[in-house]
């Protein structure tokens, strides 16, 4: 807790450097100056303020403006965990939590079912408990893919799945693009709720 | 001066001053020399002007000038919809529904008042106070399906989301934070790790005061008493039971609150948080304190 140097030289200071400054300005060209002894006796008593004010200072720092400066600011260390509880709360998370089961997801989350691991495909939640569909759109949205990613196990088989089940759905054919290495299915067209809804029907 | 003197002198220069790093060192005096122009055969050529015209006379027009013809930027006729926007706050919109999420997902605790610093923890959520994010507002998608009962404390908020909070037994306020805080708030842990003092929160812009005095949008600078009655006067409008806090179990979560020049919940300003050694340093000089409590 050092502060730095603090130049206190007040604004009243400056104030009469500059007041002084005109009333000499003004004694100097008017009647005054001539008539009244008493106008000489003041010049000279301003000048000599002035001259106090604007005297050279071997720096800045040495005048008699600038306060001393405080290196080490009076302070007390406390260990008391009830405030400390609202530091911990400001930490960011060192692992994303794990969630705990509840009753009831009021948002519409679904948490995954362990059945799901023993079907002959799989789709894992990502990092974010989130299912792995998404809309990729391109050419300033005129062309929407849906996309599942992560698929683990049989792609080939989910892929004939989710053509049957789209096309017994809209009543039409639904081209599909299976990528096997890179282990997604991109679906031509906006079906996103779609998939994400029978992907909830699965477990996964 | 003794050439003693001269080293404790600097020594206790030392103490006070930051410590030596990339940006607070030079080079040493006279160790570099700006080069000349060369003249004549000594490199004098076209000194990077290239050959005749504006470039070489170096009269540089004014930008946007196009040597007499009607330049482009008067050509077209001004608009000024959207003007000053570059001043205006930005609010990053949050939804109901996606604060549902991370109630559900267990990304928020809601055992504790919910604050842009909660909010910015989940990692699901993009604020940028150097691109004028000024906070949280909070939209009303889901509220029909928002469920949690909790303390939370936005920038901005509609009659909506209010209502849907405080049907389920919770509490809303609207805070204005200034931007230095609000990049306290973003990263805590970094700030801490800086040892500096936590500063104070500042008080709204003039054009922002008249938003976070009314008792209407819950401003934490409002009446509390005006509050009470804009809580029951809500209850009417949507038309449902409003659940009394004092009777509530979780009372002390519910009627925690913010001082107007505080930051974070708990910490006051002039605090220094020690991480390492897990302490809280306190200022007791005079001088710190008023300076702080004002």
């Amino acid at each position: 807790m050092s502060a730095g140097v603090r130049h206190n030289v007040s604004f009243e200071t400056n104030n009469i450097v500059l007041i002084a400054l005109v009333a000499i300005r003004s004694i100097r060209y008017s009647k005054w100056r001539r008539c009244c002894v008493h106008g000489a006796r003041l010049r000279g008593f301003l000048l000599e303020k002035i001259n106090f004010l604007t005297s050279q200072y071997s720096s800045f720092a040495k005048s008699p403006f600038v306060d001393k400066i405080t290196e080490q600011y009076n302070y007390e260390i406390t260990k008391n965990p009830t405030e400390w509880k609202f530091v911990e709360r400001l930490m960011p998370f060192k692992t994303i939590p794990q969630v705990v089961p509840k009753e009831s997801y009021p948002s519409g989350w679904i948490p995954p079912k362990e059945e799901a691991r023993k079907l002959p495909y799989f789709i894992p939640r990502t990092k974010n408990y989130a299912i792995p569909i998404y809309l990729q759109l391109s050419f300033k949205g005129n062309r929407k893919i849906t996309q599942l990613k992560k698929i683990e196990g049989d792609i080939w088989l989910m892929n004939d799945d989710i053509k049957h089940l789209l096309k017994t759905k809209h009543k039409r054919y639904v081209e599909t693009r299976v990528h096997e290495v890179a282990r997604f299915i991109e679906i031509k067209g906006d079906y996103v709720n779609d998939m994400k809804e029978w992907a909830f029907s699965k477990g996964f | 001066m003794g050439s003693r003197q001269v080293i404790e002198k600097s020594l206790t220069l030392l103490r006070s001053l930051p410590r030596v790093s990339l940006n607070n060192i030079r080079d040493n005096p006279g160790s570099k020399r700006t080069q000349k122009r060369g003249r004549a055969q000594h490199g004098g050529d076209k000194h990077g002007c290239g050959n005749k015209g504006s470039g070489q006379r170096q009269n540089f027009m004014r930008i946007g000038y196009e040597t007499g013809t009607n330049p482009f930027y008067l050509r077209v006729p001004q608009e000024h919809y959207y003007k000053g926007h570059h001043y205006r706050r930005q609010y990053p919109p949050l939804s109901l529904r996606i604060l549902q999420e991370m109630i559900d997902t267990d990304r928020v605790d809601v055992t504790a008042p919910i604050d842009i610093a909660s909010i910015v923890k989940t990692g699901l959520y993009n604020f940028f106070p150097d691109q004028k994010h000024f906070g949280i507002n909070l939209t009303d998608e889901g509220a029909d399906t928002f469920e949690a009962k909790i303390n939370i404390e936005v920038q901005w908020a509609s009659e909506l989301v209010i209502a849907a909070i405080e049907k389920k037994g919770g509490v809303i306020s609207t805070a204005y934070y200034d931007p230095h805080s609000l990049f306290l708030l973003k990263n805590p842990k970094i700030f801490f790790e800086s040892g500096q003092a936590i500063p104070r929160r500042m008080i709204p812009p003039q054009d922002a005061i008249e938003y976070y005095t009314s008792a209407e949008n819950r401003g934490y600078l409002a009446d509390p008493d005006q509050i009470s009655q804009a809580r029951i006067k809500l209850a009417q409008k949507y038309g449902y039971q409003l659940p009394i806090i004092e009777n509530d179990s979780d009372y002390n979560i519910l009627s925690e609150r913010k001082d107007p020049r505080q930051i974070f919940y708990g910490l006051e300003p002039g605090w220094v948080i020690n991480l390492k050694d897990e302490c809280i340093l306190k200022p007791k000089d005079e001088e710190l304190l008023r300076f702080y409590s004002l």
